[in-house]
């Protein structure tokens, strides 16, 4: 019952071309909204939206730095909490972890990294808010922080998974001691690729505005205290994109391009590191 | 060979964590303690509140020339969460002062009894539409709804544009036989709370079926999150209806219709007709302060108004913030209007005013402490 040749050669061809149909519509997306973004945003763009502090309605000018600077601010406390413990149980799931212990934080990785980001700011919110009686940077770096722990976690076990076994027999046979084989010999062949995981966690969690809500707060002055509210790009473009102004409307559209525009070099800075990689 | 090439980035990555850890450790506390000694050291003190959406683009506006040109030496943090969230939060203490459009209800009173309601300005709500008559041409202004048209339409019982109820007071509108697209908030608001404490006034049949709330049970229609999303149904869904804040809908450009007081007159929602309608009922202001605007008597009244409200505590926990938040509410009752005007909030009448003014003054601070320098 084989179809004929043709039939086949035709279907495979339409196949393919739908793959390629497929390919095409997710790049020219992704194109779509860059491109959307830019136009809407870079009006917005002057020196005084990246030094000054907002301002109200019907003022001229002003800016968002606080929120450029708390982004990296409360980003940076996420990556404290979250890259010791993160990388740390990578190795312990890639080197050690082959038991029921090692089963057991791998499942509750995985569900921890399923969980809705709002619920990560409730745990912040009663951990750290409630107790404190106000709100800080340090909540939304935590809150943050528990969103990154299980890729960080997974990444860093996968990357090191990846490095063959003959490297680990390698260092043994030579008679280094097990903690020399991983810290000179294994971590090493797969640091960058952990390195490439990390950044793509931190990437993914700059732009998260509802674990903030409640925890990072928000702050229409700068602010370098963590244990103050502090302002965040995302949770800033919520703001503006949600108010009847013109004005703010605009705003929100360049603090989108800014907030695109960092991931996008984060993403790039991935890739020239994982070219350095080929070509070493 | 292979190992030492390799050195550089594990060093760096032991670096990083090493320095991670040391910081995440010890880091925190030196720089929580500048925070603590900054208010005695002259550095501005920071006072944070949370709470109503619908007046933040008016209180930032407040904050930010009340401490550029009034006081600098405070600043005011105000977070929009939300009249649920702002509430919540005072409870919790985690915020010096709260705001809401909804007024307290009897178990937030109950749990919380130390809070008081302070109005700031009022609003208005609108019954917005996005409307084609019958000969395909789109209906700016110029609706009106008498109060029976509009319960009913939001209860469902009225379908159709061309429905006498509706027909009977728009004798200009050639209105299509289209049906109603009814489009209302999903999340909690003060707007629902006012649109539905007004529908329940004027309809004994909303206030049985459904009743008032900051959210409710909505016989029909579709929701929409925020001001924004209700816009947003409205601009999607031809021959639709729905309620927005005054501001939202004269900001976008959005019709709004005619509604008809108590006194049978059609008025169109504006600064002045919420002005009157607070006015009107200026003398009936509880002690407590939490009135609703709905339903107003007086011809010129707007019948869906409601005041904002700041959320303090009647014996404040510091003396200092205590006394920044007072002068601050004094400043913007009295010298705020105008801002409020061009932002299109109706600042309180003269007589509200003063009853508001006179309960900040009763406030004390850590433990019965009259205000500083009161």
């Amino acid at each position: 019952m084989e179809k004929p040749y043709a039939v086949r050669k035709a279907t495979s061809h339409l196949m393919a071309a739908l793959t390629v149909l497929s390919a095409g519509m997710s790049a020219g997306l992704l194109l779509l909204l860059l491109v959307y973004v830019v136009r809407q945003g870079a009006a917005a763009l002057n020196w005084d939206f990246f030094t000054k502090n907002p301002v109200p309605v019907g003022e001229p000018g002003g800016g968002i730095a606080n929120a450029i600077v708390g982004t990296f601010v409360v980003v940076g406390l996420a990556a404290l909490f979250a890259l010791p413990i993160g990388i740390g149980s990578g190795i312990y799931l890639s080197e050690f972890g082959r038991n029921r212990f090692g089963d057991v934080v791998r499942f509750l990785a995985d569900v921890l990294s399923g969980v809705p980001s709002i619920i990560m700011g409730i745990f912040a919110y009663v951990l750290i808010v409630a107790r404190q009686g106000h709100f800080s940077a340090l909540s939304g770096g935590f809150a943050l922080g528990v969103m990154m722990l299980p890729v960080v976690t997974r990444t860093t076990e996968e990357m090191l998974r990846m490095v063959p076994d003959s490297v680990r027999e390698a260092g043994l046979a030579l008679g280094l001691p097990r903690w020399r084989v991983l810290v000179h010999a294994v971590i090493p062949a797969a640091s960058r690729g952990i390195l490439t995981g990390v950044v793509l966690a931190l990437a993914r969690v700059a732009g998260e505005t509802a674990p903030l809500l409640f925890t990072a707060f928000g702050n229409p002055y700068f602010s370098l205290d963590i244990n103050q509210p502090i302002a965040t790009l995302p949770h800033t473009l919520f703001n503006y994109a949600i108010s009847p102004y013109d004005d703010w409307h605009l705003k929100a559209w360049g603090a989108a391009l800014v907030l695109t525009g960092l991931v996008f070099i984060a993403s790039l800075l991935v890739r020239l590191l994982g070219a350095r990689e080929m070509s070493t | 060979m292979m190992i030492r090439k390799r050195r550089g980035p594990v060093l760096v990555l032991v670096l990083i964590l090493l320095l991670a850890f040391l910081s995440a450790c010890g880091g925190a506390k030196p720089v929580s303690a500048p925070a603590q000694g900054g208010e005695a050291s002259g550095k501005p003190i920071t006072i944070t509140g949370a709470g109503a959406t619908f007046p933040y683009p008016l209180y930032s506006k407040w904050f930010y020339v009340y401490s550029t040109q009034v006081d600098p030496t405070v600043r005011f943090n105000y977070q929009s969460i939300g009249s649920g969230g702002g509430i919540r939060q005072i409870m919790a203490k985690t915020v010096d002062f709260g705001a809401s459009d909804a007024i307290l209800t009897e178990e937030e009173k109950a749990a919380a009894p130390d809070l008081r309601m302070f109005p700031t300005v009022a609003g208005g709500v609108v019954v917005a539409y996005n409307l084609t008559d019958a000969g395909g041409k789109p209906v700016g202004k110029g609706l009106k709804l008498t109060p029976q048209a509009l319960a009913g339409i939001f209860l469902g019982t009225i379908t159709r544009w061309n429905d006498p109820a509706i027909a009977q007071v728009n004798p200009d509108i050639a209105l299509p036989d289209a049906e109603i697209a009814v489009a209302h908030r999903s999340d909690g608001s003060g707007t629902t709370f006012l649109f539905t404490s007004y529908l329940a006034q004027v309809s004994p049949e909303w206030r049985e079926k459904v009743g008032a709330g900051k959210a409710v049970n909505w016989p029909v229609g579709i929701g929409g999150k925020g001001n924004e999303g209700v816009a947003g149904v409205l601009r999607q869904q031809p021959n639709s209806i729905g309620y927005i804040e005054l501001a939202y809908a004269v900001q976008n450009h959005i019709p709004y219709a005619a509604l008809q007081n108590r006194e049978g007159n059609f008025v169109e929602p504006s600064l002045d007709s919420i002005v009157a309608a607070s006015n009107a009922y200026a003398g009936e202001m509880p002690d407590d302060l939490g009135q609703l605007l709905v339903n107003a008597p007086g011809k010129d009244s707007y019948p869906i108004a409601g005041y904002t409200f700041i959320l303090l505590y009647q014996d404040m926990p510091n003396c200092l913030k205590a006394s920044k938040i007072h002068d601050f509410m004094v400043w913007a009752l009295t010298e705020g209007d105008g801002y409020a005007r061009e932002l299109l909030y109706a600042p309180l009448g003269e007589q509200v005013e003063k009853k508001v003014i006179a309960k900040l003054n009763t406030l004390t601070c850590e433990g019965g402490k009259p205000l500083p320098g009161k």
